[in-house]
């Protein structure tokens, strides 16, 4: 029988599919790919389904976009508990603690990621105009993401949080002290992430480098490496000033977002 | 305003610039071909958006458009082009392009007119892109030589090298006073960028929150805008403050205080740029010192 193979996830779909049953990208359109390599994240359409293990998630909305969760029992999804944009009342809810408090007060991170377990409806979403992307995981990955990008996890991934090394990465990085980090182990999982702005993605081949503005800086596999690299600008006044560019190097995916705020001058 | 002859088949109705019209995008500001064109009953025409992926073609490089809400600026740099740009909209770059500074006058105005003070210069070959940090569109504003116009503060994404750059007071504020309190207001920023191409056809690229339109005004006619929401005008158009105080029904609230409108006024001949969204200027005291300004009390 043949199968479309969805662009953005790999996963492969019966044909006559319009929209991946995994990622939720449509499987009609064209791929949009820069001329220098950057993949659009796919524009989910208004009211697109896909599954995750019992449950489905759809995506409402096109502006400030609303992932609407149907969890089955035995599911369960964790947030951070600010992203929640309304539940059933019957939804349970618990609490997952992610451990080094004092490094994530001082990280300005939540201590607790709450949990919201099936059956029923819980739906999420962040606070400025961007797009949900969703990174279906499969065994064995890991994923690092920006603080604050996250919107919801399903059961099946660890969470923990790496701090970012290097204290030019630190200081001048733009991504705070510490990232998210996702990790599957024998079972799938799906992530999904509020972009600001539009979403980008490139695969560096090993060895490869780019050099993003760290504001820009949305996720990365944790096998691309990431330096702050210190660009000096001279402006003739008091001395001049400097920049730092996150240089990233490959292996793996990079994901970027348009719409940041500048952290990256001194 | 003179235009440069025509050398295609295709004249874009936004840039005025001429061309095979054969790829579905102007390939001078990246405007579709194939829409129709949209014009409010009052006469302002909706600058249609750059198309996902669009390519605009400049000198011997090409700048793509991609993204809808916060769009990117994609430049695909030639060995012998570079552009410039304010650091702050620096998305991402390939190792290979040369990063550096471009000299910059008046560092200690600009500073206090709150303007970047680095403006930074990127040499092809390579990929460089730029981003704004707000929802809207892009502009692209192809400019031939001899052609100069002047840019909103903040509005400015990049330009390409041969775009001269410069910029001065905008001469456009007023002062109130509220009891003891006193002070400036700039309603279009204290200072507006102009640019202007020499040597060649250059490429301006700007950044408009919500949605763009366009208007020729033709000469002595005048138009009212919010202060904030104009985006560039061609340096034929005169700017001036307008004051509005509406009729109130008590002593009150006939507006010296709070119900004023100020408005920006507009003198063709020329082309005018607006965005939809904008910050409105503050009200509180009664303005008593203004740049040049005309008054209307109903």
């Amino acid at each position: 029988m043949d199968r479309i193979e969805c662009q953005w996830c790999k996963a492969q779909n019966e044909t006559g599919r319009t929209n991946c049953t995994t990622c939720g990208a449509p499987l009609d359109t064209k791929d949009l790919v820069t001329d220098s390599g950057w993949a659009e994240a796919p524009r989910l359409r208004d009211m697109t389904e896909f599954r995750f293990s019992s449950s489905t998630c759809q995506i409402e909305g096109e502006i400030v976009p609303v992932a609407e969760v149907a969890l089955a029992h035995g599911d369960s999804v964790f947030f951070e508990h600010h992203v929640m944009l309304w539940k059933e009342p019957g939804v349970p809810m618990s609490a997952l603690n992610t451990g080094g408090g004092m490094k994530r007060m001082l990280g300005g991170m939540p201590h607790i990621l709450s949990v919201a377990h099936g059956p029923g409806r819980v739906a999420f979403s962040r606070d400025a105009a961007g797009e949900v992307v969703v990174l279906p995981l499969h065994p064995s990955m890991e994923l690092d993401v920006r603080e604050h990008a996250f919107l919801a996890g399903t059961h099946s991934l660890t969470y923990s949080f790496v701090r970012i090394k290097g204290l030019a990465n630190v200081l001048h990085g733009g991504g705070g002290m510490y990232m998210d980090r996702f990790v599957t182990y024998q079972e799938p999982g799906l992530l999904l992430l509020h972009g600001y702005g539009n979403v980008f993605q490139k695969t560096l081949q090993p060895g490869e480098k780019i050099m993003v503005e760290p504001g820009g800086f949305l996720y990365k596999d944790s096998s691309v490496n990431m330096n702050a690299v210190k660009q000096n600008v001279k402006t003739g006044l008091m001395g001049g000033h400097s920049m730092y560019l996150a240089e990233m190097t490959g292996p793996g995916r990079v994901g970027i977002q348009s719409m940041y705020v500048h952290h990256g001058s001194e | 305003m003179s235009m440069p002859p025509a050398q295609g088949a295709y004249t874009c109705p936004y840039c005025r610039m001429a061309s095979e019209g054969t790829d579905g995008a102007c390939p001078h500001c990246g405007a579709p071909v194939d829409v129709r064109r949209r014009v409010s009953d009052s006469g302002w025409v909706e600058q249609p958006p750059i198309r996902d992926m669009a390519r605009i073609r400049f000198s011997r490089s090409t700048c793509q458009i991609s993204g809808t809400y916060v769009p990117v600026a994609e430049m695909g740099l030639h060995d012998d082009d570079w552009v410039y740009f304010s650091h702050h909209v620096l998305l991402h770059t390939d190792p290979r392009v040369r990063l550096g500074n471009l000299p910059m006058k008046g560092g200690w105005k600009r500073m206090r007119a709150g303007m970047p003070l680095i403006m930074m210069r990127a040499q092809g070959p390579g990929h460089i892109a730029f981003s704004a940090d707000e929802p809207g569109e892009t502009l692209a504003v192809p400019l031939h030589p001899g052609r100069a116009i002047d840019v909103v503060e903040h509005r400015f994404l990049v330009a390409t090298g041969n775009v001269g750059y410069q910029w001065q007071n905008a001469n456009v504020w007023f002062t109130t006073k509220d009891g003891d309190e006193q002070e400036t207001h700039y309603p279009v920023g204290k200072t507006m960028d102009s640019f202007a191409a020499s040597g060649g056809p250059g490429l301006l690229l700007l950044h408009g929150p919500g949605n763009i339109f366009i208007r020729d005004l033709a000469p002595g006619e005048r138009i009212l805008v919010q202060p904030g929401g104009l985006i560039w005008k061609d340096q034929t158009v005169r700017m001036f403050l307008h004051f509005e105080y509406p009729r109130g029904a008590y002593w009150f609230s006939s507006s010296k205080w709070q119900a004023k409108t100020v408005w920006l006024t507009l003198q063709g001949p020329g082309r005018i740029a607006v965005q939809s969204v904008f910050e409105r200027p503050e009200m509180s005291g009664a303005v008593y010192q203004t740049s040049g300004a005309t008054t209307q009390r109903w």
